[in-house]
């Protein structure tokens, strides 16, 4: 196992490489020039312009920007610095706590509720309860986060205050710890939980048609344990693939609620870094979110053996 | 108190843009400050005097001391402009300093080496008065010196590497009236934490020490954290909240105007079609002004008038006659002057200005009966850009915001001849007449005696219109109920020595 965990990092390397350089042409790609966008609408005084233009290597070719680049990431651990000189590993370290909370946050939430939901609506199959489930995810799924960002936080963050006089989502911010994290958390599970709840479901009701299961109950073992041990063990496979993967898209997803809830996160920050042309913070932001991408899926591979025992590596 | 990240750190010099200096303003004293009558009057400075606008004397007041308790000199003065105006340097805020003499010297252009590194114009004195001496008279200097450029730096601002210190733009020392608490971390932290400084000579707020500012990215988060009380003071009210606003804050909701101005710019130099002025004037008294303030703009935006901006001392109420809405005269003139008949109408599609650039073209469409097609470019470098290139030929959209509160700062840069090129003369409008008008007013002795210059160069852009005024930005702020008497100033930062707790 150890040496298939060692091969998996390796192949990493070209991925991230790959990734960068990527990220690098497209950023490079942008209309308008980086030193202009510092300006507004004034024109730059065209020796101010020069300098700074001679600062960050603008006028080389893509190429060369990209070596000066990935040259001090690889052997310096070096990752620029930002059109304010502020190295870019200091401003990734400060803002990746705050959407690694949130995404946590929101995976919880993710997992309780979704799988939670899914078990119940599985097990009432064909009944109201299942219906009523399955309609309520489709209406989750359909509502942009755009929208409910805004309602929950117009409603509970802003009208709840007014109304009750009870603070207890904060409408934006991280200054009330783990509690700031509670609407936009939700928020951004929002859809991966109507997901989850729908695959869970779906899951779990082809597991319980399979004749392992007829041949535990034919033994005369518990409803309970058939469908704990048996049943939900084995459905969870394709839920851990989804919860997994879904991390990354949480961590990437983070940018309209990040925005919408003022968190200093890593989404928030690559959406003014791309607005500003910062192509060090932008690469930087990506670079790090490939790799959690290349670790959370690493992470659901090893787990695979744990829920089945027929899964092994070499 | 709510404010935008700044764009880069709390460098008074490498501060161009509001946030960072709104930040700046509460931890710098400026050596002049603009009463309600909208004129400059001495701060930070004892008294700032000439004799022919050329040659100017700045005493300091010996009472203001740097937030570490050392006295504040004049030589402070003079390390900070002569650092923001040398090239190699690359302060933004460099073209503030290009009056005075020995700018050349220190920042002599693209591709040239500097002379020198210091300009030949500032000389200190004595510990409290500096000497400045200008390439050319320049009546409205004063006005100039309550810009955050004109902030002094103390010794330790810049390193031994003779490069401004990060720990100094992390937690600037000033002389003003907060001194920061503890180090901003640009990107990482939400706020910037600021209490009074003791030893402040000026005017301090009474019932309350400490200053808070949250960086907010979206002004309509903060609008709704105003509402909920979580924040004090709300100064750049999103548009959708506008009309709720009022009703939600009642008298605690203000809406003035502010310096700023939007045109529809004309590419003069570049495109032979809007040659002759009453193409222009058509097309002025074509647009619907009033409507698109009201509508496309929800009332935060006013119609324009004049060149100059109500919020600046010179604003001449109805001034542009062009500027009234008069579609059947604007087709008669249009036709009589064979203007063109299509037009493209280029604007930058990343600043919300797709709905009044497509109201402006409904209005042309439908007034002088011609084809209109607005063309969005990703940024607005991307127009300038493209008549650099003459490869774009099309009217296009301009905004200003001034540099310091003067009526000339409408003026010289956008309109001068010597702005072309090197300035924000996009359209390459050059007109003898009207650069000789603002030398005169630059040269004359007296402020009010320069106005009156200003005044008669504005004259001949309302009667050319090289640019085609519509609308004046208006400040919509607003507070919560646990603060009273929050008034902007004419540079739109708030007076916090006069804010009382609610």
């Amino acid at each position: 196992m150890g040496r298939y965990v060692i091969r998996r990092l390796i192949q990493a390397i070209p991925v991230l490489i790959g990734a960068t350089l990527l990220i690098f042409c497209i950023v490079f790609a942008l209309p308008g020039d980086p030193v202009a966008a510092l300006f507004g609408d004034k024109r730059p005084d065209p020796a101010v312009a020069e300098v700074l233009r001679e600062q960050y290597h603008l006028n080389d070719p893509l190429l060369l920007q990209y070596w000066y680049y990935i040259s001090g990431v690889l052997f310096r651990g070096d990752f620029g610095v930002n059109f304010a000189q502020v190295p870019v590993s200091e401003i990734l370290a400060g803002k990746f706590q705050v959407t690694l909370n949130l995404a946590l946050t929101a995976l919880i939430m993710e997992a309780i509720l979704g799988v939670g939901l899914g078990l119940w609506a599985a097990l009432r199959r064909g009944r109201a309860t299942d219906t009523m489930i399955l309609a309520s995810t489709l209406l989750l799924i359909s509502i942009p986060t755009l929208v409910t960002g805004f309602v929950l936080q117009l409603v509970l963050g802003v009208k709840l205050k007014q109304w009750t006089g009870l603070d207890i989502f904060p409408v934006a911010g991280v200054f009330a710890g783990l509690r700031s994290y509670l609407l936009p958390g939700f928020v951004l599970a929002g859809v991966s939980v109507a997901y989850l709840t729908r695959l869970t479901r779906t899951s779990l009701v082809e597991t319980l048609r399979a004749d392992y299961i007829r041949t535990a109950t034919a033994k005369g073992l518990s409803r309970r344990r058939v469908i704990g041990r048996h049943g939900l063990r084995n459905a969870l496979i394709p839920l851990i693939t989804y919860l997994g993967a879904d991390l990354g898209n949480l961590m990437g997803g983070a940018v309209i609620t990040e925005t919408i809830f003022n968190l200093p996160g890593i989404g928030n920050q690559l959406f003014t870094s791309v607005y500003l042309r910062e192509q060090p913070v932008v690469v930087g932001t990506i670079t790090v979110l490939v790799l959690i991408y290349i670790l959370a899926n690493l992470v659901v591979d090893l787990l695979y053996a744990v829920l089945d025992p027929r899964i092994r590596y070499e | 108190m709510e404010v935008g990240e700044p764009q880069k750190m709390l460098y008074p010099q490498d501060t161009t843009e509001t946030e960072g200096a709104e930040v700046l303003a509460a931890v710098f004293s400026p050596l002049v400050r603009y009463d309600e009558n909208k004129q400059p009057v001495e701060e930070a400075a004892e008294s700032i005097t000439t004799t022919d606008s050329k040659v100017w004397t700045i005493k300091l007041k010996s009472s203001y001391t740097w937030h570490d308790g050392t006295p504040v000199k004049a030589e402070d003065y003079v390390r900070a402009w002569n650092f923001a105006a040398l090239q190699d340097n690359a302060m933004s805020s460099s073209y503030f300093f290009g009056r005075v003499d020995g700018y050349n010297d220190v920042h002599p252009g693209e591709g040239k080496t500097p002379t020198a590194k210091e300009m030949k114009g500032l000389k200190v004195v004595d510990d409290t008065t500096l000497e400045v001496t200008l390439t050319a008279p320049f009546s409205q200097f004063k006005t100039m010196l309550g810009y955050t450029a004109f902030y002094p730096l103390p010794a330790s601002a810049i390193g031994s590497d003779g490069k401004l210190s990060p720990t100094f733009g992390e937690k600037p020392i000033g002389q003003g009236l907060f001194k920061v608490d503890k180090p901003y971390k640009k990107g990482t932290d939400q706020t910037i934490e600021m209490s009074v400084y003791d030893k402040f000579p000026g005017k301090k707020p009474t019932g309350w020490t400490k200053l808070q500012f949250k960086v907010y990215t979206s002004s309509e988060t903060a609008w709704n954290d105003l509402q909920a009380e979580n924040l004090d003071i709300h100064d750049s009210l999103p548009a959708t909240a506008i009309s709720t606003a009022k009703q939600v804050l009642g008298d605690r909701y203000f809406d003035e105007p502010d310096a700023s101005i939007g045109y529809i710019g004309v590419p003069l130099k570049y495109n032979k079609e809007f040659e002759n002025v009453d193409v222009r004037k058509a097309i002025s008294m074509a647009i619907d002004r009033k409507t698109i303030s009201d509508t496309v703009f929800s009332g935060t935006r006013s119609p324009a008038d004049d060149f100059i901006n109500p919020a600046i001392p010179g604003y001449r109420q109805g001034a542009c006659t062009a500027c009234t809405y008069n579609p059947a005269e604007a087709k008669k003139l249009y036709e009589s002057a064979g203007g063109p008949k299509t037009i493209e109408l280029g604007y930058n599609a990343d600043g919300g200005h797709k709905e009044w650039i497509e109201a402006v073209a409904n209005n042309l469409r439908a007034n002088l009966g011609i084809e209109v097609t607005p063309k969005p470019f990703e940024k607005f470098q991307g127009i300038l850009d493209a008549l650099d290139a003459k490869e774009y030929k099309g009217l296009f959209r301009m905004g200003w915001s001034i540099d310091y509160p003067a009526a000339e700062n409408y003026l010289t840069p956008i309109f001068g001849t010597g702005a072309i090129g090197t300035g924000s003369n996009y359209g390459g409008y050059s007109n003898k007449e009207f650069d000789d008008l603002v030398a005169k007013g630059d040269q004359a002795t007296d402020a009010a005696e320069g106005l009156k210059f200003y005044q008669q160069a504005d004259d001949i852009l309302l009667k050319e219109l090289p640019y085609i005024p519509v609308y004046f930005y208006r400040s919509n702020f607003g507070h919560s109920t646990k603060v009273k008497n929050v008034k902007l100033n004419l540079l739109n930062q708030i007076n916090w020595a006069d804010v009382e707790k609610g």
